[in-house]
């Protein structure tokens, strides 16, 4: 009995325990439903609304700015970059213990505690306390961890090659903004572009997956501007200007380098120059660039364009003959002067000697609407559209209100003014054969589209005409730029001894010393030109002017690899020896094998001991094969290194023949 | 439809396995075992340098886990239901050994860790089974007994007190709430008398109450589940970091992966917080496809259950039913802000060796117990 019972006891346990057990899944299925329900509320109903919550916190919008582009020269040199500085700001809200933060910025940033105190207690939300830290002192206050001190990220200005070409560059002021100059002009692509990033974060607010790739993107980098300048030419033309200016006891001077082929400026140089590096204080008068910018009377650099449009419009003839009164000339109650006396003069002389007479006779017979015409012609009185903000564009009154005597006068170059870099425009006019091609200052980007198409304004045997005139300037007897002569090469040119208008209104006795070449005379290749303002005792273009343009223009031709000497002997060996000062004897073929060398357009090459092996040792590596090249020798190299340490044959021994036996260096590791 | 046939050799009855129960916990083990490499990837990478730490661990865990359940599903009867005490003794013994300097490890507060060699067992995890296999064993055995109060009510409340109280020192509340929650809900159809466990539970609720106020801080953190929004910095954080998961989810979720509530706002990501994880990444479809596997794998598990005619087996089944069930229900219910938090892991889901094999213990001891149900 006992059995089934127990079995029976347990069978209603276990029927008990069935149905509290489906209870409790009963129970526990509810609470599934309830949850899952509830997973379905958080994530449909409830889920928009937390999303836009979730991703407040997700991202960061940060927003970034771009660095400063660049500027290059023509071969990529860098002129001026854009580096990474520090700024430092406080939030004086966050500031816990003013005193000590006060003193210790003072201290590193070299400030009055005062004033570090003074800013600190500001009400405003952010004050600066430097625009410019240096990375040590940053190091030094982030080490130093004061809340409320933070630092921003800033781009400076940096002209590695100080003040070159220091006026046509410009500067740029806080907050990247471009304030003089090509900085200016160009700062819409220059400046580096603000973009807002959104970031994502993690919960402490590290930053996720974009970074540098986000940055590239949105290129918010500003763009590179490459220069038609050559930076070594630059340099050679401020070296020279210097030196004009300077041992002229001038006040200032500007030299301008045209390539004629393509109108490329290849120096624009100022005088004084200035230090764009060292930021705010820069007066905009020092920075100013006086060869775009500011008007001059040019002289009796005039008087070739004056002859050019009296050719072209056969009111004379190259040979036609004008009386120069013996040095005064009286016109409307007024004496033309010329500084020598002079009878009847051909064109081309009263151009050599530089008569002003001469040159108002020309102009009168000319007449004034034609005169007028031409100058419009050559630019005067229009910018010339070079990318410089604020370019002169000269003055030039309107014909009518010319009288007599402004004709004569314009036609030696008084009582009109232009900028050096019309007047360069005007010259390459003369120099490209009579055809109007525009200066070219930016080789990237393309500028706008130049003010005018080209035109041709000068036949081209009048261009040729006027050159060679100006080719007796230099080379003939009483030429007045005979101190620009180069041995070797033609070259033609004009110089120009203005009076400078006084304030009065009056010519008073200082004067502005110029001079106009064109390299070489006939069908010239470059124009180089200097002006030299307020020179003493001698004010003579001639003089103050010519030596800087002639040593500008040796300098860039050695540079280039086509110094005249070498040129011309290259093309013919057997050259009178009298027109070479370098060669005292007649060449030998050891001396055509330097030329051939020098002639080459290596710039690196330098002449070398020809007759016999030199001494190698302590020598590159690199620059004895390149001598031994020459030679058209493959040395075999010995031991490891990079400088020459011994050498077979020894110095002193002849030339290994073709045949004989080899050359030899040992090399060894610079000590 | 998805029964195999198995000839087991103690007894002639021909049982077959529940092959939905298996699918429902495979299905949700691999689920677990992609979303820990998703949830636990930057964070490895950012701690060990290796993003596949703990995928490569859950891996191996999954592995050892899937062998064990293997063999509980395989074993005799007999030794299935094994020396019980045994295990309990062993039980305890692992508990304390958390406590015991050499072996103990402190993380997060908490010792709750033992570590022995290269292996380190969270013995809480075990607890769970063994404390139900005793239980079954107890009420199937003393069911005269049991509605007597020495007898019957006092050695499981004793048992269930003493491994309560020692994870209450490590301290792991939440462990003894679950624990707590067993016994009750195992006494409640193992038949106890209804009395004692109505008083015991008020007792049980008093002292947690006690417990809570006792400390502002703790009570403030307590109740911050009904408005977490109230204090979202500081004892809301990881519920709205929570809603923000689910939330951003939407319906079709940000895609494997894609989910950025693991970027160090979740707490726990890889672990108890994991279904956040996967109801961003997911959506509402990936937390519906755990819904739909934890709803088969209880109904199986309690159809086991029912199946048994032998009360020790069907005690046993319903108790592993519970400890998987429980396990979901709390950790949903904790992630999705029902109740207060605490720290209970997602069984399968949850990275961490222990959860994994109890889990699968579970499992095979239901697919074991599924060959004699009745059909």
């Amino acid at each position: 009995m006992r059995k089934p019972s127990k079995e029976s006891q347990q069978k209603s346990v276990r029927d008990w325990s069935r149905v509290k057990l489906t209870c409790v899944g009963i129970f526990l299925g509810l609470a599934w439903v309830a949850l899952w329900s509830r997973a379905g509320y958080l994530q449909i109903v409830a889920g928009p609304q937390l999303a836009i919550q979730a991703e407040r916190q997700h991202v960061a919008s940060e927003i970034d700015k771009g660095s400063r582009g660049e500027i290059y020269d023509r071969t990529g040199r860098l002129l001026a970059k854009s580096v990474e500085i520090e700024g430092l700001f406080v939030r004086p809200k966050e500031i816990v213990d003013v005193d000590k933060t006060a003193a210790y910025l003072a201290k590193v940033l070299h400030m009055k505690e005062q004033r570090v105190k003074q800013k600190l207690q500001s009400s405003s939300n952010m004050v600066y306390l430097s625009w410019r830290v240096g990375d040590r002192t940053a190091a030094k206050i982030r080490e130093a961890a004061l809340p409320g001190v933070h630092f921003t990220k800033e781009f400076g200005r940096f002209y590695p090659n100080g003040h070159l070409a220091s006026q046509l560059m410009g500067f740029v002021g806080v907050g990247d903004v471009g304030l003089e100059g090509l900085e200016k002009s160009f700062d819409v692509r220059l400046t580096g572009r603000q973009a807002k990033f959104v970031v994502q974060r993690d919960a402490s607010g590290r930053r996720y997956f974009f970074d540098s790739q986000g940055r590239e993107l949105a290129d918010i980098n500003g763009h590179d501007v490459r220069l038609t300048i050559d930076a070594q030419i630059q340099f050679f033309a401020e070296e020279e200007l210097e030196k004009a200016v300077t041992t002229n006891n001038a006040k200032a001077g500007t030299c301008l380098v045209v390539h004629v082929p393509t109108g490329e400026i290849l120096a624009m140089a100022n005088y004084p120059f200035f230090n764009p590096n060292v930021g705010r204080g820069i007066s905009p008068r020092v920075a100013r660039n006086h060869a775009a910018l500011d008007v001059f009377e040019p002289g009796s650099t005039m008087k070739p364009l004056l002859v050019a449009a009296a050719l072209q419009e056969r009111t004379v003839r190259p040979d036609s003959t004008f009386n120069c009164e013996n040095g005064k000339f009286g016109l409307a109650g007024k004496v033309i002067k010329d500084t020598h006396s002079y009878g009847v003069l051909p064109v081309n002389q009263i151009v050599r000697v530089s008569s002003n007479i001469g040159a108002a006779k020309i102009g009168m017979q000319l007449g004034s609407a034609r005169l007028h015409g031409y100058f419009e012609k050559l630019g005067f009185g229009r910018p010339t559209g070079l990318p410089i903000s604020g370019e002169g564009k000269g003055l030039l009154r309107p014909v009518k209100a010319w009288s007599v005597l402004d004709l004569a006068t314009a036609s030696f170059g008084q009582g009109v003014a232009m900028t050096p870099v019309q007047m360069a425009q005007a010259f390459l006019i003369l120099a490209n054969d009579g055809v109007y091609k525009p200066l070219k200052l930016v080789a990237d980007p393309d500028g706008p589209a130049p003010p005018r198409q080209p035109f041709r304004v000068f036949d081209a045997d009048v261009a040729r005409t006027v050159q060679r005139i100006m080719r007796e300037v230099v080379h003939e007897e009483h030429g007045t730029g005979r101190v620009a002569q180069i041995p070797g090469l033609e070259t033609g040119g004009k110089t120009g001894t203005a009076q400078k208008a006084g304030a009065g209104g009056g010519y008073g006795n200082k004067y502005l010393g110029s001079y106009v070449s064109f390299v070489p005379a006939i069908g010239p290749e470059y124009i180089v030109m200097v002006m030299v303002d307020e020179p003493e005792p001698s004010h003579y273009g001639g003089v103050v002017a010519a030596p800087a343009v002639r040593d500008v223009t040796l300098r860039m031709l050695s540079y280039l690899g086509r110094m005249p000497e070498t040129v011309q002997l290259a093309k013919s060996p057997a050259a009178s020896a009298a027109e070479m000062p370098a060669a005292s004897v007649g060449p030998t073929k050891a001396d055509k094998d330097i030329l051939a060398i020098a002639a080459s357009k290596s710039v690196t090459t330098r002449a070398i001991e020809v007759h016999s092996v030199p001494d190698f040792s302590g020598m590159p590596l690199r620059r004895v094969v390149e001598i031994l090249a020459g030679k058209g020798i493959v040395p075999r190299l010995e031991g490891q290194g990079l400088v020459v340490s011994k050498q077979s044959p020894a110095p002193g021994a002849p030339w290994p023949g073709e045949k004989q036996s080899e050359f030899v260096l040992w090399l060894a590791r610079p000590s | 439809m998805s029964r195999i046939s198995v000839q087991t050799a103690e007894s002639q009855k021909t049982g077959t396995f529940d092959l939905w129960l298996l699918g429902a916990a495979l299905v949700l083990a691999g689920l677990g075992l992609v979303m820990v490499f998703s949830s636990s990837g930057v964070m490895a990478e950012r701690l060990n340098g290796n993003r596949y730490y703990f995928f490569h661990r859950q891996g191996i865990f999954a592995l050892v886990s899937l062998t064990l359940m293997t063999i509980c599903a395989w074993m005799p009867r007999k030794v299935l239901h094994g020396p019980v005490y045994l295990w309990l003794f062993a039980i305890i013994g692992l508990l304390v050994l958390t406590m015991v300097p050499p072996f103990s490890v402190k993380a997060g507060g908490a010792r709750r860790w033992m570590h022995l060699g290269p292996i380190s067992l969270q013995p809480m995890e075990l607890a769970k089974v063994v404390l139900v296999m005793y239980l079954a064993y107890f009420f199937s055995q003393k069911q005269k007994l049991v509605r007597s109060f020495s007898v019957g009510f006092l050695p499981p409340v004793v048992v269930t007190g003493f491994l309560g109280l020692i994870l209450l020192l490590q301290p792991d509340f939440g462990g003894a709430v679950f624990l707590g929650m067993l016994f009750f809900l195992m006494s409640l159809v193992g038949g106890t008398r209804l009395t004692y466990l109505a008083v015991s539970m008020v007792f049980g609720v008093g002292a947690m109450g006690l417990l809570i106020a006792s400390s502002p801080y703790r009570f403030k953190r307590w109740f911050a589940f009904l408005d977490p929004f109230k204090d979202p910095q500081n004892v809301g954080y990881q519920l709205v970091q929570s809603f923000y998961a689910f939330g951003s989810g939407g319906v079709t979720g940000a895609g494997f992966g894609a989910g950025k509530q693991k970027l160090f706002y979740l707490p726990e990501a890889h672990n108890d917080f994991i279904m956040a994880v996967l109801g961003e990444e997911l959506g509402f479809i990936g937390v519906s496809i755990v819904f739909v596997c934890i709803g088969i794998l209880l109904w199986r598990a309690f159809r086991v259950a029912l199946a048994q005619d032998d009360l020790r087996d069907r005690f046993t089944a319903y108790g592993m039913g519970l400890v998987l069930g429980l396990g979901f229900l709390l950790n949903l219910a904790v992630v999705l802000g029902c109740v207060p938090p605490k720290g209970v892991a997602m069984p399968f889901l949850s990275y961490g060796g222990s959860n994994l094999l109890s889990c699968f213990l579970c499992v095979g001891i239901l697919l074991n117990l599924s060959r004699s149900a009745r059909t």
